[in-house]
């Protein structure tokens, strides 16, 4: 993934398996973000190829991507605040209604059939993720570690069959991490592949099945998160530092 | 037709260059304020505006011409020329500042969004325009001829007139001194400092109040004297004439690259050409429309205008 | 300052079915009785009240229910909204002129063409954002105007003349200066497009249209296909404008490009922004406070024009976020419950 002369991503090229949890690390500016967006259809890859189930996204319209199925969370917490969490999640959902503008306005039967189903679906996101209680709050009013979850709610609600977060423990106490670490396993056992970028070395050690390591741009492993850690390119890359808490 | 106009080309060229200065004047005021604040000045039109009553003032009141008075010569000439020209663009810049502290400043402080300091715009736009316009009793004013509008001599068999010299020549003399200021004092460095990044900025200590401004000054002069120039050329004015000129010049700074100085200079010519020609094959009645057409052409390939920066949109 | 909006959605919720249908009535009946008003403290002088009651007060509401679709609800920034008006009002001088359609059969012609020009407006122009969005939307608007001045079809500078009125429905005469029944047929329409709008707000267009306004990025990448609907708010948006334009035409009887010019599609942006943007209730509230405020202080005479100005000013500075802002905090009821 070139933009101009720089080169974010040389040659990263890696396989995600269904229903796994797969780490994405590496230090500042390896990459990450990069390869998230090139995911989503934010950047269109300048070489190579990248394919989702079979199909490939080159070309894909973003909105599409997610239709396919695939859906993320964003590292700054972009939760539209003047929404409520309900209506946060619901919005999601919306990508996969037959019903529009039209059915919607008349009122007709399709449109009210899945507007409850999925106002339901909503809310019983929400309870799993564990902020059930805070659906009719705005999301700008909504505590910071509620914020958080409730952008995950929000990309599941979008029923990705890859799910995309983007350091979703940003700003965690240890406790809260150790409570994220479950939720993450809780998603994955309720069918979703997840693949995560954290900065936390031991929440993605902990959580992940399997572990891939971005240097500058490069991939550098992809292994077990046991042998990533004593990987030395990888040691190496962080400076010596591999298993620090941030 | 085209024979005609290529019997007139030089003629109608001339025309159009010290049209497309004028544009250029005024566009600097909306580009500069632009590129400081992401804000367009919709008041800079009636800014102008009062540039040109402010130098007829100058000719007619103070100096006494009227329209049967002799022409000016010498010395004497260039003292009025000077007057109106340094009092136009002190009355404008002066009054341009005083409308950012008045309409806009509070906005800005309170951190609005764009649309409220548009409305607050809008409606300063119209207080100008319709305390002129009741001043004035709804008519046009005249401007008395206070300079022998003589041939310096031939080009191609054009004629070069006097005051579009002097337009041209002293237009870009503004221009280079305000690219001088910009890029060689510390106020104006200061100013391109904001524009680029207005939290860093902040963070290095720049007083942003005196920077927006300066820039509300320095945008209000430069129209100031557009509007000097509208008057030495057309030799009348109105209340009204700040829209239509405004909408041009804004279109011109858009052309250019909106927020980019360089950008206005081109631009501003271009349309100043384009207007002169467009207006000779269509009539006076469509060359607004072309000026419309060619806008929203350029928005739709080169959305940045023709010498833009490109505008990073906010991404994941 | 007291919250009108916390305070009016408290008493809102309070309600039970009941209640609210009758304050929905109750407002309806005050708007409707509106036209017998003219002999109180809110006559217009030299203007005839009634009259001012359908321009400007009405069609400015209603066209800035449309406006808002456009501006306050999903984020876009339009500056020639008067291009779908004269759309509509030209539809209908051309056809109630030159054919033998009335003004009831133009109706559904007229919003037509103002959604077609939507459409051919929106899907270029809504490919660009915010500054850039709002200065193609006012050459549009200026183009429409100037194509209309100097097109012969159209009458130029004279526009069209002798346009018919509608002809009587239900026994309802609609003689030019029956200015009530005018008066109620837009209050109809009115109601019409605030149900339209509340209907949608709350299902997938409303929240397509909200989270492109607050984070189009994030919409996009969440799987609202943020293209389709923006061009819809501007079909939308056109539809409203279009059809206080046919009316415009078949009440005047006479049009001219002079009656469409920008300031009235910034005018309609005032009401908007002055009123409270994405509140349904400000805008209105906005429009009928700036269609009413000129014709109310004529008694300025020539400075009335100058006094509006300084009144923009002077409330974008005291209140930016209009008078009523965006509507939809949490229930209030909810907020006392809260710890």
């Amino acid at each position: 993934m070139k933009f101009g002369g720089v080169t974010a991503l040389n040659d990263v090229t890696f396989d995600v398996k269904k229903q796994e949890i797969l780490g994405l690390i590496g230090p500042n500016g390896a990459g990450k973000t990069t390869v998230f967006n090139v995911i989503t259809g934010v950047y269109q890859i300048t070489s190579g190829e990248i394919s989702f189930d079979g199909n490939s996204l080159a070309g894909v319209k973003r909105y599409r991507i997610t239709q396919r199925g695939i859906a993320r969370t964003f590292q700054n917490i972009r939760l539209w605040g003047d929404m409520t969490a309900l209506e946060n999640v619901l919005t999601a959902t919306d990508t996969h209604k037959k019903s529009g503008l039209v059915s919607g306005l008349f009122g007709l039967p399709v449109s009210r059939r899945e507007e409850k189903r999925d106002k339901a679906r909503a809310q019983e996101l929400l309870d799993f993720i564990g902020i059930g209680e805070y659906a009719d709050r705005l999301a700008k009013n909504l505590p910071y570690g509620v914020q958080r979850r409730l952008e995950i709610a929000r990309a599941m609600g979008a029923e990705p069959k890859l799910l995309l977060l983007d350091e979703p423990a940003a700003g965690f106490n240890p406790a809260e991490k150790v409570e994220l670490a479950a939720t993450i396993r809780k998603i994955r056992d309720a069918g979703y592949t997840v693949l995560l970028i954290e900065h936390d070395m031991s929440l993605v050690m902990k959580v992940s099945d399997r572990v891939v390591v971005l240097d500058f741009g490069q991939k550098i492993a992809d292994d077990s998160p046991r042998n990533v850690q004593d990987d030395p390119r990888v040691i190496e890359a962080y400076l010596g530092v591999p298993e620090d808490a941030s | 037709m085209i024979g005609n106009f290529l019997d007139q080309f030089w003629s109608l060229t001339f025309g159009g260059l010290s049209l497309g200065f004028i544009y250029i004047l005024i566009a600097l005021g909306y580009t500069m304020v632009y590129g400081v604040l992401r804000m367009i000045n919709f008041a800079n039109s009636e800014i102008f505006m009062v540039g040109t009553f402010a130098t007829i003032i100058i000719v007619r009141d103070v100096f006494n011409f009227t329209q049967t008075s002799e022409y000016a010569t010498g010395f004497r000439l260039w003292l009025i020329l000077g007057t109106a020209l340094v009092f136009a663009m002190v009355v404008s810049g002066v009054l341009s500042m005083l409308v950012e502290i008045v309409a806009y400043r509070r906005l800005r402080r309170m951190n609005s969004g764009i649309l409220a300091p548009l409305i607050s715009a809008i409606g300063v736009s119209m207080v100008l325009a319709e305390s002129v316009r009741i001043l004035t009793d709804s008519r046009p004013v005249a401007s008395p001829r206070a300079m022998e509008k003589k041939f310096l001599g031939q080009f191609f068999d054009a004629g070069i007139r006097i005051d579009n010299t002097i337009i041209v020549i002293s237009a870009l003399f503004l221009f280079g001194v305000l690219i001088t200021f910009v890029n060689k004092t510390r106020m104006g460095k200061a100013i391109r400092a904001v524009s680029m990044n207005p939290n860093a900025a902040r963070l290095m200590g720049i007083n942003i109040d005196g920077v927006v401004s300066a820039t509300f000054l320095v945008g209000g002069l430069m129209t100031g004297a557009a509007g000097f120039f509208y008057v030495l050329k057309y030799e009348n004015t109105s209340s009204n004439i700040g829209f239509e000129l405004g909408i041009a010049a804004f279109t011109a700074a858009i052309l250019g690259g909106i927020g980019n100085i360089k950008g206005a200079f081109y631009g501003g010519l271009a349309l100043g050409l384009l207007e002169t020609y467009a207006s000779f094959f269509l009539g006076t009645q469509w060359k607004a429309v072309t000026v419309f057409i060619v806008l929203v052409l350029i928005l739709y390939t080169r959305p940045n205008g023709l010498f833009g920066e490109a505008l990073t949109q906010t991404r994941a | 300052m007291i919250n009108l909006r916390d305070k009016g959605a408290e008493i809102w919720e309070r309600q039970g079915r009941l209640g609210r249908i009758g304050i929905a009535l109750g407002g309806v009946a005050i708007a409707a009785a509106l036209p017998f008003m003219g002999g109180t403290i809110l006559n217009t002088p030299i203007a005839d009240y009634e009259s001012v009651l359908v321009y400007p007060i009405a069609m400015y509401v209603l066209m800035a229910i449309g406006l808002n679709i456009v501006i306050g609800k999903s984020g876009l920034l339009d500056l020639g909204y008067v291009a779908f008006f004269a759309i509509g009002a030209y539809t209908m001088g051309l056809l109630g002129t030159k054919t033998s359609l009335n003004t009831w059969e133009i109706l559904p012609i007229g919003i037509a063409m103002a959604m077609f020009s939507g459409i051919i407006l929106g899907v270029p122009a809504l490919k660009l954002r915010g500054d850039y969005l709002a200065i193609i939307t006012l050459g549009f608007g200026e183009i429409v105007r100037i194509v209309a001045l100097n097109l012969g079809a159209l009458g130029r500078s004279e526009g069209i003349q002798g346009i018919p009125t509608p002809p009587g429905i239900f026994g309802i005469e609609y003689a030019f200066d029956s200015h009530r029944i005018y008066f109620w047929t837009l209050l109809i329409l009115i109601l019409l497009a605030i149900w339209m709008v509340r209907r949608l707000s709350v299902r997938r267009a409303g929240r397509a249209w909200e989270s492109i306004r607050q984070d189009e990025d994030a919409a996009e990448l969440l799987g609202v296909p943020t293209f389709k609907y923006k061009v819809w708010a501007f079909v939308l948006g056109a539809s409203v404008g279009g059809a206080a334009g046919v009316f415009y035409a078949s009440k005047t009887l006479f049009i001219a490009p002079d009656n469409f010019t920008l300031q009235i599609s910034i005018l309609i942006l005032a009401c908007v922004v002055f009123g409270g943007m994405g509140n349904i209730w400000g805008v209105i509230l906005g429009a009928v406070i700036l269609g009413y405020l000129p014709d109310r202080i004529r008694f300025l005479s020539d400075a009335r024009l100058l006094v509006f100005g300084l009144v923009l000013v002077i409330m974008m500075n005291l209140r930016p976020d209009g008078l009523l802002p965006r509507k939809k905090r949490e229930k209030a009821i909810v907020k006392k419950d809260a710890p």
